[in-house]
């Protein structure tokens, strides 16, 4: 029998961080699955009772985020990565020869109880593909060629069988920083982390906090064309703006760090190695809109970040740049960092929020929006954890400076994601008015093995894709519109000649299936269905009309939801089968891969 | 006030309205699944999508408040093809067993299908599974492939009841209602989830398998079980008997009234009616025997003729009518009437349920037929204190005190006691039983005489915070059986006090001319949704207006 009532102290501290109980619902899962292994039964009922809910609401929880167990499971958990840029990199093989070596199929668990094996969608580590995660560690890029150096599938598979807090045989990842600067690369290059010490004064905060208005602080990140850096492209200092100027209630800044676009890992390199420029971009951003205390809600699986992200928040609180009467200024601003649990629509903003508020990660219906009725149904401001690392070096330099790195509509750069096959997978900080070609060529050393390019993908899997002939374009939001496609959050998926594009899109469409909230019947009943026709192709059981089927059911599902989770679902059917058409009724009359995309692309 | 143009037609609606709303004032149906104007706004099930002039993208009029100048159109390419593909989505991994489905008939897959589908269907993959026939509680039974998760009854349990039994577990197309392992739906509003599941999901145990829809006859009616007097349609099969196992009564659905009940009925009520069709009286009796109404009617006619008015008592109800509660204190002048009984309170909660189980103790208390209730609530609508109490009435028949006691419904056993009951039985002259059901009392009473259940009977009940409302009559009642209120007329004529009325219209006619509580209200003004009597302080939520 579970006896849970040692954690009742700590749940009542994790309660007490949060203006109402039931907000603390996924910290107080992960409290028990962390100790328990698993969330049971009487877990539940537990959890139930300390936030005063009712079991279906745990219930509910539970089930929507993946990483939750409700069985018991090895004493470790691999979770392999099957998501596109993983696919690319042969993540298919890796798959196989890992369960070949376990003996088991994902979702089970070794007979000794060692190691339970997980598929698992995008963990946005693609720089490292194809790769996996062993616990709370990433692993890769895992070598399928068992001479070579580094992670293998075979010290992998040891590791995994390796009880917990043993030393693995398995090398931490390469740095995947190409880029010193100068806005956001700055000091990224140390896997240790930069920290307060070598970080440095708040700079920017203080000069916004002693010498600045709010509303000029506005003024200035208007004025540098600042855009939302985690897909969107809304314009930061704008979005800002719409906090009401008398309110009664509280304000929110929560930051999105629910970083889980396939192909983007830019937020995981900026909360591990330099956090505190998140903490000043975050401090500088309450102080505009007059919050005083800020969530940031990190993705479940990036359990790194979270802990070098609270390392960050204790020294800032210990320096007093957090906490009460910051720099002796007045101002308070407290941080809560809030671990989301597996879930790729919470990187929607209001599936965020309900996330938080102890709910499924279901996007809201608007209106209101969040800058009315956001977090606790108080006025709230999301910002990506990019665009709000962009702000120190605003207030510190000029919003002129800042402006005239980018485009005239988009000032700044950006943390480039480049996955796939290119030689040189990573970040790349970029003026945003690089074009693709120059961030391809220039950048990441072009093609690998001098391969002639195919398709890419600009801005993560949702983005339309862009054949090779169309990569002479700008790379900041309105560019990239005009061009068809998006900028997105940044993600590029280089796809090379033996890419097949019939297979591309099955990986891309069993995510959508496997990420859809289910809220809204155009999506759950779409991306489902979608994906059932793709893979019925893969499996060489396709039909004439099944791509006539695929872009009228994408057609129907464009437009008709609450959040636009089913139009990046119907971009990637539509733009794949427009533009490779005729490979993909190739592929439906033969069966199969066709011969000149049938070559080891999935294998290597 | 803006003003918003549906479909070329203008009109005003207050701020914070919603397209949906105001479409509906137009009489324009725009179709919904999650939308429920009792519950929150879920916005997931996407049928209400409405083009709106200047916006790119369709928008569901359930969540879009209209503004001035705001120009809808819920017809045209835009928004039907729109209606068509959310259709087609729904219908993707749904089941289509129609032909074995309760909902058949009356299901909003079908209906909207025919009103704003008739696609050809395009999905021939194979269909998600779930679980079917699952019983959720006494009363509910889920299928889980048919429901849409449309989240009504999630909400309904959220919001309503604040019980929380129901979840949707799981995601994508994957995600399915559920109640938590173990648990199960008994609150005590639970079949109120099968009323507002649109879909055959939710069906009720009770009346699964029995009826198909459209053999059903349906008339409004209110209920009895409590002084609230919810709302509520009676569903009814007259014509195939076989069916039901006889019964007429099929099942009963709540009828929205803002006032009283809005959209919801306790189960306690819904499921209160067994009587109606089980153990009723169905012939005249004179000491056991088989009678005629001719031959009771004259020997009960004689006996108040003989009796001094002083030595007759009648112990009515506050089950009964208005109208026959007004006959029976005209007709009864000088005799010692009463149609309040001591009764232990019942159940009640914060909600619909009301302690007093009697649909019409209101009306009562304004005919000076019963006395206030400690406590009441109702802004001085509370009867006369002199009135006397059934138990006066009944000690008095003890003490040989009375030539006649007609006791109306009651169950003298049940109120006094076997011993005083028999008592009363031997010291009356005269002891009259009139009512629907076999009871002790109908043993010992010298005349028996079988009268209609309140659904064969058209009538009024004022409820517990005085509102008239009309009974209506759902069906007549069975062969031999009379109503009370053509029983009383019948002895008045006989007993030389005839009356102008003829049936229960004329009657309330006669009784808002005397009672000055009902004065100026007639069946019409009354109408489907009654109306609150003089002085009441009945809720007229109708008419108020949504709050900015």
């Amino acid at each position: 029998m579970i006896n849970l009532v040692h954690l009742e102290p700590r749940a009542r501290e994790i309660i007490a961080l949060y203006e109402y109980p039931k907000a603390a619902m996924l910290p107080l899962l992960w409290l028990v699955q962390e100790n328990e292994g698993y969330v049971s039964c009487k877990a539940e009922a537990w959890v139930a009772r300390m936030l005063g809910v009712a079991l279906a609401r745990v219930r509910e929880v539970v089930s929507f985020y993946n990483m939750f167990h409700t069985q018991p499971v090895g004493r470790r958990e691999l979770r392999v990565c099957t998501s596109l840029p993983c696919v690319l990199r042969g993540s298919g093989e890796l798959m196989r020869r890992i369960q070949r070596e376990l003996k088991i199929a994902p979702g089970e668990t070794t007979p000794g109880g060692e190691v339970t094996l997980t598929e698992v969608e995008c963990l946005c580590a693609c720089e490292m593909a194809p790769m996996a995660q062993l616990d709370e560690r990433f692993v890769g890029p895992v070598q399928l060629d068992a001479a070579s150096e580094g992670a293998t599938v075979a010290t992998l598979v040891q590791d995994a069988r390796t009880a917990p807090g043993r030393l693995e045989a398995t090398p931490d990842p390469e740095p995947y920083i190409y880029t010193e600067g100068p806005v956001l690369s700055s000091r990224l290059m140390d896997a240790d982390g930069t920290w307060l010490e070598a970080y440095g004064d708040y700079a920017g905060a203080r000069k916004a906090l002693t010498s600045m208005k709010p509303g000029e602080v506005i003024t200035e990140v208007s004025r540098a064309n600042l855009r939302g850096l985690g897909g969107a492209g809304f314009p930061a200092g704008r979005k800002w703006s719409f906090i009401p100027k008398a309110v009664d209630k509280p304000v929110y800044l929560v930051v999105n760090a629910d970083e889980g676009e396939p192909g983007t890992f830019k937020d995981r390199y900026i909360m591990e190695r330099d956090p505190h420029m998140l903490l000043e971009g975050m401090l500088i951003a309450a102080y505009a809109i007059g919050s005083h205390k800020a969530y940031v809600y990190i993705r479940g699986e990036y359990f790194l970040s979270a802990q070098r992200l609270q390392r960050a928040i204790d020294e800032a609180c210990a320096a007093g740049w957090l906490g009460k009467d910051i720099q002796g200024t007045g101002f308070d601003l407290e941080v809560v960092i809030h671990r989301g649990a597996g879930a790729y629509i919470c990187g929607e903003e209001t599936a965020l929020l309900t996330s938080l508020e102890g709910g499924k990660g279901f996007p809201r219906l608007k209106p209101p929006f969040p800058a009315i009725s956001g977090l606790f149904a108080c006025p709230t401001i999301v910002n990506n954890v990019e665009t709000l690392s962009c702000v120190p070096f605003i207030l510190r330099n000029g919003a002129e400076h800042f402006a005239a790195i980018g485009t005239e509509s988009q000032g700044g750069t950006r943390l480039f994601c480049v996955s796939g096959h290119v030689n040189r997978p990573g970040v790349y900080e970029v003026p945003v008015s690089v074009t693709l070609h120059e961030l391809i060529g220039d950048f990441t050393g072009g093609v690998r093995e001098g391969r002639a390019l195919k398709a890419v993908i600009p801005g993560g899997i949702s983005a339309k894709v862009l054949t090779a002939d169309e990569i002479d374009v700008v790379m900041d939001f309105d560019s990239l519109r005009a061009a068809g496609s998006m900028a997105g959050s940044g993600g590029v998926i280089v796809m090379d000649e033996m890419t097949c594009m019939v297979e591309a899109l099955e990986s891309a469409a069993r995510f959508f299936a496997d990420e859809s909230c289910g809220q809204c019947s155009p999506c759950r009943e779409g991306t489902g269905w979608v994906h059932r026709i793709v893979r019925r192709i893969t499996e060489g059981r396709g039909k004439p009309r099944d791509l006539d089927d695929l872009l009228a059911i994408a057609g129907d599902m464009e437009g008709k939801t609450i959040c636009v989770f089913a139009d990046a679902a119907a971009w990637p059917v539509q733009s794949y089968i427009t533009k490779f058409r005729t490979e993909f009724e190739d592929f439906v009359a033969a069966g199969r891969r066709t011969p000149s995309a049938e070559v080891a692309q999935c294998r290597t | 006030m803006p003003d918003v143009i549906i479909d070329g037609q203008e009109v005003s609606v207050p701020r914070g309205t919603t397209v949906i709303q105001a479409a509906e004032q137009l009489g324009i149906f725009i179709p919904r699944y999650c939308y429920h104007p009792g519950l929150s706004t879920a916005g997931n099930c996407r049928i209400c999508l409405v083009e709106v002039e200047k916006n790119p993208k369709l928008q569901v009029a359930c969540n879009l408040p209209v503004t001035d100048g705001m120009v809808v159109h819920t017809r045209g390419e835009a928004a039907e093809d729109g209606r068509r593909a959310v259709l087609e989505f729904l219908l993707a991994n749904h089941p289509l067993d129609c032909p074995v489905c309760d909902q058949s008939g009356e299901c909003d897959l079908q209906n909207f299908y025919m009103k704003f589908g008739l696609y050809d269907p395009r999905f021939h993959e194979h269909k998600v599974k779930k679980k079917k026939a699952v019983q959720l509680g006494p009363h509910v039974m889920l299928d889980q492939e048919r429901c849409i998760l449309c989240s009504r009854c999630v909400r309904f349990t959220e919001e309503i009841t604040e019980t929380g039994e129901l979840g949707i577990f799981n995601r994508g197309d994957r995600a399915e209602l559920a109640i938590y392992p173990g648990g199960v739906l008994d609150n005590p509003y639970s079949t109120n989830v099968v009323d507002i599941c649109p879909v055959g999901a939710l069906t009720e145990r009770e009346s699964r398998f029995k009826v198909r829809v459209w053999y059903l006859s349906s008339a409004p009616t209110v209920c009895n079980g409590c002084s609230r007097g919810c709302n509520m349609d009676m569903h009814f099969v007259l014509d195939r008997p076989h069916l039901n196992d006889g019964r007429r009564v099929v099942r009963v659905k709540p009828r929205h009234n803002p006032d009283v009940n809005q959209w919801w009925l306790c189960d306690a009520g819904r499921y209160g009616l067994g009587w109606i069709d089980e153990g009723r009286l169905g012939e005249v009796r004179e000491r056991g025997a088989t009678s005629t109404w001719d031959a009771a009617l004259a020997a009960i006619a004689r006996a108040m003729q003989e009796s001094d008015r002083s030595r007759v008592g009648v112990i009515a109800s506050a089950q009964l009518t208005c109208e026959e509660l007004f006959l029976i204190r005209e007709i009864f002048d000088g005799a010692r009437v009463s149609a309040a009984v001591p009764e232990e309170p019942g159940a009640c909660d914060d909600f619909l349920v009301e302690s007093d189980k009697n649909p019409n103790t209101q009306g009562a208390r304004l005919l000076g037929m019963a006395g206030p209730v400690i406590g009441d609530t109702t802004g001085g609508l509370g009867g006369s204190a002199d009135v006397p109490d059934g138990q006066a009435i009944a000690q008095a028949a003890r003490s040989g005190e009375l030539d006649v006691l007609w006791v109306f419904g009651h169950d003298l056993v049940e109120l006094f006691g076997a011993e005083s009951a028999h008592e009363i039985a031997q010291n009356v002259g005269l002891l009259v039983f009139s009512g629907t059901n076999e009871n002790a009392t109908v043993e010992l009473a010298q005349w028996v005489v079988p009268t209609a259940a309140y659904l064969e009977k058209d009538g009024t009940f004022v409820n517990c915070e005085g509102r008239v409302q009309r009974i209506g009559r759902v069906f007549a009642p069975p062969a031999g059986v009379r109503e009370d209120w053509s029983v009383l007329l019948e002895l008045a004529e006989r007993s030389g006090r005839p009356r102008d009325s003829h049936e229960p219209r004329t009657i309330f006619a006669a009784l808002a001319a005397a009672e000055a509580a009902f004065a100026g209200l007639t069946y019409e003004s009354i109408g489907t949704l009654g109306a609150p009597v003089a002085g009441s302080a009945a809720r007229v939520m109708s008419k108020a207006e949504p709050t900015p």
